[in-house]
């Protein structure tokens, strides 16, 4: 006897969210009347600064964790670590390393806590993820708002306030920018291609690709599976949640820094905010969902997700004739985005065939 | 022979209730030690605390000594027990559902592409799936199976699991103990002597086995030496050549077992369902345009290797997988197929999946058992104005629950006790309770006997008799034990790859149901 795996329906969640935003951002575009080369230029740029940031969150998913929106607290700790190397007013190459350095230590020392926290919250962990994201946030405005100047000495004046202590809204990063940016930057026609960035982000994603393969990896799916026979197979479902979130976190990080770099400026109390909203979303539109996320649907996500996010606003503009509407449009597509991909999600898991 | 596995004294219990008491047993290498007993009798506590499962621990532990190669050891966890070279079959399963045949069998021991293994690590080295499905087909292959191992375990059935289950532990190459609580209770025969062979072969490497059977017939071919629990004591044991299923039946129940059996008589009535053209697509268990008569009032056995689709027909009937063709019930065509409508019309399914369909694990005995009977029919509701308002009236679930508890001697602490903590056979017995509680006037069972305990099993068979005769509830009866359907069933039809290959009646001879069942025709006209 042979037993034959099911065919897989043509017409679901994976299919259905990108094909939508595919015909979305078509005729969005065309309604804007940017040109093709300037929205291309501008997803390029989004996918360099966004891409880490989206990989990061698969590994949660795949881990039965939910989207972790507490990516925002690797942002943080790699901002905290960056504020703290210009206040010591260390340039150049030495500055970017020591940033991730201290980035990477302070993420990896988050992310096991946040682990630690999600491992009693467990079957809640994105709202525990959205509030913990709220909670750090606080603290780390309390600390530049009144620590820097004061608790922790700054050799920087350009990054205080005139009075002394406080960071300022906005610091320049100036002294890092078009490091790597710009390392092996071409052009075809009017389209820019920074080879070398475009290169490390795949080449994280094939990193994330590659973990999902191993052993560990494997330990991840069937933690996200089922938890509890993990135990009696063997498998220490807690730790592999703590490494999750540690990983998850880490890349977070890495992916904030590359996003700074490439603004070359960044808002002391904003710049993280939203990262967690606007990454899931990108996330969502390739497709995944918060049960299961493949790294080719991050990768397809962010292109659909960020071309529909450049052109509604114009396309809004020109539809209503109103500038004000353009920022709605904006929110409006990132949270439409999320609502929608939950809703999917809740009624796959209607459908009876998928047992438990 | 030296001792592989040394226990002595054990004690456990449940919230003061005590599941072992003062247990010493001995496994050497090389023999297969059987272990039997009666449903609750504590054999699965037995193997949890051996294979230090987690529940053990959140129950308050256990007393005693055990020692495993000549060191007493004390697991804290499974995978301590696991690095030591022990391994489990449950009576439940470990599989994840959302992983491949393949991931499911070699997970931990997968193969990795050696240079990564080198480079990375154990952890991070990358999973060669090729050479993994492979060796997961060649493991399923000593079983007797054809399986694609690609497949997810969530999309399999029962029995098809209960392979999967077996393939893992026996493709271990670093195993000192091997425990295997019921491997046998979906299998069919031909499967089960399959795997005791393995077994054999198994001991004869060194390696010691604790095999747990309700079938003594097993238990007598391949045991080197039998123990029998009672109430978590140990009462008897016995060398190989001095073992008797009387005796065994004896010492585990404490009396001896009356055979049910339906008396023979010839049905003519009317069709209650109809089926023509009827295709379920269950992975697996297919069904293919199956064409059958179930007459009003008959009880008619359906079998099949397995694989075949005699499991399909209830889960069909459920909705849970893709049907096809018509289905007439009561001359009345159901469109569509919906598990409440259809208990409602008054057709229940009961599957052989329980832990995933069966029972509510986390509510009560008493909820499970009335739960169907009361969403369906407003059997035990307070008020009939309010039904969906109103709660349980216990003054009738309680006798009805103790009347339940009573016929089919479930072994549970109070009807509050929570059904995931009772043992796998009396979870069994409250699935067919509860089905029998809904009083349909057609019923589906697939395995109802399955890990039931002998004399549980007469007990569930004489009860469906019963029901049948008293209250004419037709009875389409899916199983792989023969012998069962022998008894119980008017006619037997078998089937083969997904169709009626043939209709018997239960008297014929053996040889007919064995070609059959193998799909060569024999020299018998139809029933
Ligand atoms: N988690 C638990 N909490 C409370 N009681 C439990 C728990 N697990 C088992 N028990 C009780 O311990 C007793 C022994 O159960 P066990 O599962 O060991 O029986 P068993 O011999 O394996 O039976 P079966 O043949 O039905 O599988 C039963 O009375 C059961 O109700
Ligand atoms: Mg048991």
């Amino acid at each position: 006897m042979k037993a034959k795996a099911p065919l897989n329906c043509y017409f679901n969640h994976e299919r259905i969210v990108p094909a939508v935003f595919l015909v979305l951002s078509f005729l969005a575009w065309q309604i804007s009347g940017l040109t093709g080369s300037f929205v291309l230029n501008q997803v390029i740029t989004r996918f360099i600064r966004d891409g880490l940031l989206v990989l990061a969150l698969i590994i949660p998913v795949v881990a039965g964790m939910g989207l972790n929106f507490s990516i925002t607290v690797g942002a943080m700790a790699i901002q905290t670590s960056l504020l703290l190397v210009i206040a010591y007013n260390i340039e150049g190459v030495p500055g970017i390393l020591l940033v991730m350095v201290i980035g990477i230590f302070l993420s990896v020392l988050l992310g096991y806590v946040l682990g630690r926290i999600l491992n009693r919250v467990k079957g809640k962990e994105m709202i525990t993820t959205i509030i913990i994201g709220f909670f750090v946030n606080s603290i780390y405005q309390l600390i530049f708002l009144v620590g820097f100047g004061t608790v922790i000495p700054v050799f920087n004046q350009e990054i205080i306030l005139t009075r002394g202590i406080g960071v300022r809204n906005t610091v320049d990063l100036g002294m890092y920018r078009n490091t790597i940016d710009k390392l092996w930057l071409f052009s075809i026609g009017e389209i820019q291609i920074p080879l070398f960035m475009i290169l490390i982000v795949l080449l994280f994603a094939g990193g994330i690709y590659y973990i999902l393969h191993t052993r560990f990896g494997r330990q991840v799916q069937a933690v996200g599976s089922a938890a509890e026979t993990c135990a009696v197979l063997g498998i220490d479902t807690d730790r592999v949640r703590i490494k999750v979130m540690i990983l998850s976190t880490v890349l977070a990080a890495l992916g904030q820094f590359i996003y700074l770099q490439n603004i070359g400026m960044f808002d002391v109390y904003t710049a993280h905010l939203n990262t967690g909203i606007i990454s899931c979303a990108a996330l969502l539109a390739g497709g995944a969902s918060i049960k299961s996320a493949k790294v080719r649907q991050a990768l397809l996500g962010i292109f659909l997700f960020h071309t529909l996010f450049i052109v509604s606003p114009q396309a809004g503009q020109h539809l209503f004739r109103n500038a004000a509407l353009g920022e709605y449009f904006r929110s409006f597509v990132a949270y439409g985005t999320i609502a929608l991909a939950l809703i999917v999600n809740v009624g796959n898991e209607n459908r009876p065939i998928q047992r438990k | 022979m030296e001792n592989i596995l040394q226990i002595s004294h054990l004690n456990k219990s449940y919230n003061g209730i005590p599941a072992l008491k003062n247990v010493n047993l001995s496994v050497r290498a090389g023999e297969i030690h059987g272990l039997v007993g009666a449903n609750g009798s504590g054999k699965t506590t037995l193997m949890n605390i051996l294979f230090g499962q987690p529940v053990i621990h959140e129950t308050g532990g256990y007393q005693g000594e055990i020692a495993f190669a000549g060191r007493r050891i004390e697991f804290k966890n499974c995978s301590q027990a696991i690095s030591c070279g022990i391994g489990m079959v449950h009576q439940e399963f470990a599989l994840i559902p959302d992983l491949t045949v393949a991931e499911n069998i070699k997970l931990g021991r997968e193969h990795t592409l050696a240079f990564t293994d080198r480079l990375l690590g154990r952890q991070f080295s990358y999973i060669d799936n090729r050479h993994d499905r492979a060796s997961s087909l060649q493991a399923l292959r000593k079983l007797g199976i054809e399986l694609d191992p690609d497949i997810k375990i969530m999309d399999l059935s029962i029995n098809l699991k209960q392979f999967v289950e077996i393939a893992r532990e026996i493709d271990r190459t670093d195993l000192r103990l091997l425990i295997l609580d019921e491997p046998t209770a979906v299998l069919s025969q031909d499967n089960s002597w399959m795997l005791l062979e393995i077994l054999r072969e198994m001991s004869g490497r060194g390696i010691g086995i604790l095999f747990i059977s309700h079938r003594l017939e097993e238990i007598q071919a391949v045991c080197d030496r039998v123990s029998v629990l009672r109430d978590g004591e140990l009462v008897a044991r016995y060398e190989k050549n001095h073992i008797h299923i009387n005796q065994l039946a004896r010492d585990m129940i404490g009396h001896s077992v009356i055979k049910a059996a339906a008396g023979k008589r010839k049905i003519e009535a009317r069709p209650l369902i109809t089926f023509r053209k009827f295709s379920v697509a269950m992975p697996g268990e297919e069904i293919k345009n199956l064409d059958l008569n179930v007459y009003e009032g008959e009880i008619i056995g359906l079998t099949s290797l397995p694989g075949h689709g005699k499991l399909a027909l209830g889960y069909g009937m459920m909705g849970l997988y893709p049907v096809a063709g018509e289905v007439w019930f009561n001359n009345e065509r159901i469109v569509r197929m919906d598990a409440m409508d259809n208990i409602v019309k008054g057709i229940y399914a009961l599957p052989d999946d329980r832990q995933g369909l069966g029972i509510l694990a986390d509510q009560s005995l008493e909820n499970n058992i009335v739960f169907t009977a009361n969403q369906a029919k407003n059997m035990f509701s307070r008020s009939s104005l309010f039904p969906f308002l109103s709660m349980l009236d216990h003054r009738r679930t309680v006798p009805h629950v103790e009347k339940m508890v009573q016929d089919f001697d479930i072994k549970c602490a109070s009807f509050k006790q929570k059904v995931r903590e009772l043992s796998g056979g009396n979870q069994q017995k409250v699935c067919i309770a509860r089905a029998l509680t809904a009083e349909p006037r057609l019923l589906f069972v697939a395995e109802p006997t399955r890990g039931v305990d002998i004399s549980a099993r007469e007990k569930i068979l004489s009860m469906l008799i019963e029901i049948n005769r008293t209250r004419n509830m037709t009875i389409v009866f899916a199983s792989s034990e023969l012998d069962e359907l022998q008894r119980v069933c008017d006619r037997i039809a078998v089937m083969v790859q997904g169709k009626i290959f043939k209709i018997l009646s239960p008297d014929s001879p053996e040889v007919d149901f064995a070609l059959a069942l193998s799909g060569e025709t024999g020299m018998d006209d139809d029933v």
